[in-house]
């Protein structure tokens, strides 16, 4: 896992729970969907590679 | 009497006559159909055109009914109902009544406020002043309360002119707080959806509903089963003495009032009084005077009045005669109140008439001190108490569930919030005084404005999420009323809403309260109970029960009366017990007496069955007591029944024919008299036969299905009926641990703790019951073929020997899936926590910057990403706090990074393992605060020390699992996925379990699923063992389930057939993985140094007093001195052997010294337990002086 590197910071966005709208929240932001106003986001699923184990 | 009964009419008629009379009877209950039926015609011809004596009886399987129950009424149904009950009647009641309904003030006379009208909304919240609606489903995410506005309509007085404010629809009206609402009651916004609309909202189509969602957290009111109000209960007391007591229960009042046996005399026993009273002297009190009167009151029959003698002559001995004299000596034995100066003014004569009126036996009205009714409620206690004392059979059992009353969600909230409500309106009366009583305001006083929301609203949440019921006003403090509701399997969460909790104390030796009760029969589940102490104390309503509600009195007081229910003030004693008449109680008050008494029942249960009066009245005749019961009061445990008209069942094969084509619903059936509900008291005058088959001209009932006088846990088991009954009790625990699916919307729920099997399956072997609670959609096991045989020696003890390759298919593979939650918290000073981007640091040789490996998981924003591996240490939010959060700091929002600290939080599994981050959640509350929740995600197969469990209690752990290879397969190449060993067969006695393997073995071979209900057998519902091995033969199979088995270590057929066949197990929660635990060094307690205890503290395995004393009787001192000292605290200190105290070693002059002899000469080093030399410092600390005195050893 070699992402260490000076990659420049971009924005983590942010689902909606309910319109699935991309959001981006910058501190002290009120957790609110922009689009619906929603007040539960989620994370989007990493970018990075996973290697799994199957047993 | 004789004569007035139907029945009893045909007696007295010829036989012939009664033929013809039951023939035609019959031609007009089938009316018309009879000639549209064919089949009747056929019958008729069959007969020959005999004259039938009944009508035919078709043996209809109502099974029907029972889905059709269901739908109507739900298997929580109670909860709802009665939740709905107190929003939207009993609230109601509680405003208006009259000490609730006005405010008033003692400073402004002219000043009042008063409740018209309350109104429970619709679930919403507000935030930053926008009213947004809610749903459940948010509220467990965003952890809040699922609750909606109570709106009141008011008209109140501001300066000089009244205001009259009125809501429209819960709309304008002034809100005083917010009522927590139950899942799927009428004000939900589940109420009435369907399955697409429910999933939508993000809900379970098969979620139950009947709770209640607080904070966040799912919190169920528990029913309490206790003993009935406002009825007589006649007991013996410890002496072995007759005794009666009533509980009376009014809205104002709650009191007990005993009466009692001492010296062969009877008294009253009351706490208002410091003393036992003689009865004939109360009597005398409330106007009685006359002893003949008294006696004819109480019964002229010689037997009785003979008891009664030494009462009456304890009467005249105190020489009191007249109301006055009794009522001074009455109020001469008064307990003098604490508050006494408040009716100061009051002689003790009043007080005691007062008393008499309003405290003694409260239920009993006393209108202007009119005590008629009152007088003959004692005489009628009396003549129980006669009976009881003649004949101990009269004696009643506090355990008959006829005498228990189950008190539900809406009765408890409705103390709950009445108790609020008053103490709200009495902060708000103060609040008023004390503006009023200031001269000069400013802005004109404006009641509506000083309405503070909170305090309803607190008080409610508050009482929900803790449990603790505390009304003063009836002295009630009770703990543990709600419990968070059991999300452990599916099965888990409807078994805790049908769970009965008892008032009883549990540590009371009495076998009584915990015993099975021949009552309980279909209304409580003879099975699912818990083991251990709570055992029979806790218990769970069966399939069809339903709990009334309180229903309304007026009307069928009316009614009784306009049936010929004679008043009391009309009769003399003598009319009371006189003749035929039977006195007819209503709700525990005495309404009158009638001289028919089976006319008057048989008239009106017609009427009920009519619908003229609610469905769930019951009305009982006891004819030992000479009694009518009528019931309307809440908390009645009751179930429905077929009605049987001279053991014909009233239900017909149209009926159901209907009901499956969708023309009728149970409500039909209900309103058209067919089946109705009946409670256990009213169960004593019917004849319920089993199956319509057994009816004789006497059956007045028949039951709908008997496999519902089990529960929903215990409906899960196949062949209950063949199986010794702890094994099924065993299985109602265990059913609630097993995994599975415990909803559909399981993965958007974020529970704290989630079991998930991988690959779910329905059983093979169902019955009727799992289909009708929807466990075949949300199975919590897997169906596995196995083979009884023992095999390896590492099966016994129940232990079971597994297939590995069934494991590599996924045969228990399970998910654990556990919440970790955040929240930034907010600090005084206006300070918060914050969450920064993970810290790059210099790593490796050639110092590259690089992500702390532990954080690695994290994305820019300091959250672990969905989808990462993470390992125990990782940190899954980066967030800091500041250091400083009393002090006022000058820029709050953006300080400098010294100012804060990390306070990371880390992942803590399972050491060696990975898990992964399932989802990550980001939310605030009503209050703002902001909330991180994060899934994580751990797979896991099976591995030896897994628990495991069949549908029949009988449990085992996985012993060792075993290569395919190894394992025995049978001729047709079939290898079993587990090995039971049979030892497990004989002391259990769980016949059902070899049934269900031979059902589950047919039905993998005919590919059909097998039924195996309760007493299934005679109604259909469970396959005969004669029908599977049929089918088994069929298939070729042997009819036994035996089968031809081959070594799977030597290829050499063995030596017997082997019982093989598909089971349904289940995988409990405990596993291995969740309870090793072992330690040779780790952390210590601060205070003692000795290691720490539990498993999740790294604790230390402790050398017990008892493992102490085996060694102390081997002789081995030096490992208790290893074990005890070294191992654990061992701690070196210096004692002055001069005065025996503790020294202390100076690093500075290198030498001991002893601070209280002031020199460092005759110190000597040793080792004791830190906790020793703890003690001592202890000791001083309280000026104990402990000395040491050595010797050298």
């Amino acid at each position: 896992m070699d992402h260490g590197g000076p990659a420049p910071p971009e924005p983590v966005t942010y689902l909606c729970g309910d319109c699935g709208a991309d959001n981006t929240l910058k501190p002290g932001d009120v957790i609110q969907c922009r689009e619906c106003g929603y007040r539960i986001l989620y994370k989007k699923r990493t970018r990075r590679i996973v290697q799994f184990e199957a047993r | 009497m004789v004569a007035e009964t139907k029945p009893s009419i045909l007696e007295t008629e010829s036989k012939a006559n009664i033929r013809k009379v039951k023939f035609e009877e019959s031609c007009k209950a089938d009316g018309d159909l009879k000639y549209a039926d064919p089949r009747v015609a056929f019958e008729k011809e069959l007969y020959g055109g005999k004259h039938l004596e009944v009508p035919l009886r078709s043996t209809v399987d109502k099974f029907a009914l029972l889905p059709a129950f269901l739908k109507v009424k739900g298997l929580v149904k109670q909860h709802i109902d009665s939740f709905n009950y107190l929003i939207n009647c009993e609230i109601k009641k509680i405003i208006h009544a009259k000490a609730n309904e006005k405010i008033t003030s003692d400073v402004d006379p002219n000043f009042y406020l008063k409740f018209t009208d309350i109104f429970v909304g619709k679930p919403c919240v507000e935030q930053d002043y926008i009213v947004e609606d809610i749903t459940p489903h948010q509220c467990r995410l965003r952890d809040m309360t699922y609750a909606a506005p109570i709106s009141v309509d008011v008209e109140y007085t501001r300066g000089k002119e009244i205001v009259v404010r009125k809501g429209k629809d819960g709309q304008g009206a002034l809100v005083i707080g917010r009522m927590p609402l139950m899942l799927r009651s009428s004000r939900c916004v589940l109420y009435g959806k369907n399955e697409a609309e429910l999933a939508k909202l993000g809900e379970c189509p098969l979620d139950p509903g009947g709770y209640f969602v607080v904070k966040g957290t799912e919190k169920v009111i528990l029913i309490q089963e206790q003993l009935s109000k406002n009825r007589i209960i006649i007991d013996t007391d410890s002496h072995g003495n007759v005794a009666a007591s009533v509980t009376s229960s009014t809205h104002e009042r709650k009191s007990k009032t005993n009466l009692a046996v001492k010296h062969e005399k009877i008294y009253l026993r009351h706490n208002t009084f410091g003393d036992d009273i003689p009865i004939v002297i109360v009597l005398k009190a409330m106007g009685v005077e006359n002893d003949q009167e008294i006696v004819q009151m109480v019964g002229r029959d010689p037997k009785y009045a003979g008891i009664l003698a030494p009462s009456m002559q304890e009467c005249v001995s105190l020489s009191i005669y007249s109301q006055q004299q009794a009522l001074e000596y009455l109020g001469s034995k008064v307990k003098s109140s604490r508050n006494m100066w408040v009716k100061a003014k009051r002689s003790k004569v009043d007080e005691a008439r007062d008393i008499l009126a309003n405290v003694v036996l409260a239920h009993v009205p006393v209108i202007q001190y009119d005590f008629r009714n009152k007088c003959i409620y004692i005489a009628v206690m009396i003549r129980r108490m006669l009976e009881a004392m003649l004949n101990s059979e009269a004696v009643d059992d506090k355990d008959y569930v006829g005498n228990k009353r189950l008190e539900l969600a809406g009765q408890l909230l409705a103390l709950l919030f009445e108790d609020c409500f008053k103490r709200m309106n009495g902060e708000l009366k103060k609040h008023v005084d004390i503006t009023l009583s200031k001269a000069n305001r400013s802005t004109q006083f404006d009641i509506a404005k000083c309405m503070r929301p909170d305090f309803l609203t607190s008080g409610l949440e508050h009482a929900i999420s803790s449990g603790n019921w505390t009304v003063k006003r009836f002295r009630m403090d009770r703990k543990g009323v709600t419990q968070v509701v059991s999300r452990l399997s599916f099965i888990a969460a409807l078994g805790h809403m049908t769970r009965i909790t008892s008032q009883f104390e549990k540590t009371r030796k009495v076998s009584g309260p915990r015993a099975l009760q021949p009552s309980q029969w279909g209304m409580l589940c003879p099975c699912d109970t818990p083991e251990g102490e709570a055992c029979g104390l806790v218990k769970n309503l069966a399939l069809m029960t339903h709990v009334t509600t309180d229903e309304d009195e007026g009307p069928i007081i009316a009614l009784c009366t306009t049936l010929g229910v004679e008043d009391l003030s009309m009769l003399s004693g003598e009319e009371l017990h006189a003749g035929s008449t039977f006195i007819v109680f209503f709700n525990g008050t005495i309404l009158g007496v009638h001289r028919r008494p089976l006319r008057f029942a048989d008239h009106l249960r017609k009427l009920r069955r009519a619908g003229k009066i609610g469905e769930f009245v019951s009305l009982h005749v006891h004819s030992g007591q000479r009694c009518i019961y009528i019931a309307s009061d809440g908390g009645r445990v009751c179930r429905p029944l077929v009605i049987a008209d001279k053991g014909v069942s009233r239900v017909k094969e149209h009926h159901m024919k209907e009901l499956k084509d969708g023309f009728r619903t149970f409500e039909d059936f209900l309103r058209e008299g067919l089946v109705e509900f009946l409670d256990v008291n009213e169960e004593n005058n019917c004849l319920i036969a089993l199956y319509e088959a057994d009816a004789t001209p006497a059956t007045t009932h028949i039951e709908i299905e008997p496999f519902t006088i089990l529960g929903v846990c215990a409906g899960l088991i196949p062949y209950p009926h063949h199986n010794q009954s702890p094994r099924n009790t065993y299985q109602c625990a265990m059913g609630k641990q097993a995994m599975g699916n415990i909803a559909y919307n399981q993965l958007s729920r974020m529970d704290t703790l989630l079991y998930m099997l991988v690959y779910p399956q329905r059983p093979l072997l169902t019955t009727k019951s799992i289909e009708l609670v929807g466990y075949d959609k949300l199975g919590a096991g897997q169906n596995a073929s196995v083979a009884v045989m023992s095999y390896s020696g590492y099966d016994i003890e129940d232990a079971i020997v597994m297939n590995k390759s069934s494991l590599d298919r996924g045969f228990g593979r399970c998910i654990v899936v556990k919440k970790y939650s955040t929240s930034l918290k907010k600090y005084q000073n206006r300070t918060a926590d914050r969450i920064v981007a993970p810290q790059m640091i210099a790593t490796g040789k050639n110092n590259i910057m690089a992500v702390a490996s532990r954080c690695q998981l994290q994305d820019q924003d300091g959250i672990a990403a969905v989808g990462e591996m993470i390992r125990p240490g990782d940190i899954y939010v980066n967030k800091q706090s500041p250091i400083n959060t009393r002090d006022d700091v000058p820029n709050p929002m953006a300080m400098k990074d010294s100012a804060y600290k990390p306070t990371p939080q880390t992942y803590k599994g399972p050491p060696g393992e990975c898990a992964v981050v399932d989802k990550v959640l980001l939310t605030s509350n009503d209050e703002n605060h902001f909330m991180i929740k994060a899934l994580i995600r751990h797979t896991r197969r099976p591995e030896i020390g897994d628990k495991f469990s069949s549908r029949h209690g009988q449990k085992g752990v996985c012993g060792t699992i075993v290569q395919q290879e190894d394992f025995p397969f049978s001729e047709k190449g079939v290898c079993p996925d587990l090995i039971m060993n049979p030892h497990g067969f004989p002391s259990r006695m769980t016949v059902g379990k070899m049934i269900e393997l031979l059902g589950g073995k047919a039905g993998v071979m005919s590919g059909k699923f097998h039924y195996g209900s309760a007493f299934g057998e005679p109604s259909g519902h469970a396959d005969t063992v004669h029908a599977i091995s049929n089918t088994l033969i069929r298939n070729g199979f042997s009819y036994s389930g035996k089968d031809f088995i081959y070594s799977g270590i030597t290829g050499h057929p063995l030596q017997a057939y082997v019982f093989m066949g598909p089971i349904y197990y289940q995988k409990l929660k405990h596993m291995v993985l969740d309870k090793m635990h072992a330690r040779a060094r780790g952390p210590r307690v601060v205070l003692t140094r000795q290691p720490t205890e539990g498993r999740s503290r790294e604790g230390g395995l402790r050398l017990g007093e008892m493992e102490r004393d085996c060694l102390i009787a081997y002789g081995a001192s030096m490992m208790i001195l290893e074990r005890l000292m070294i191992s654990s605290d061992q701690f070196q200190i210096q004692v002055c052997t001069v005065c025996g105290l503790l020294g202390h070693y100076n690093h500075n002059l290198k030498m001991s010294y002893c601070s209280s002899c002031k020199n460092g000469a005759s110190i000597a080093t040793m080792k004791l337990p830190y906790a020793c030399k703890l003690l001592f410092q202890e000791l001083q600390s309280m000026n104990i002086c402990p000395r040491l005195t050595l010797s050298e050893a």
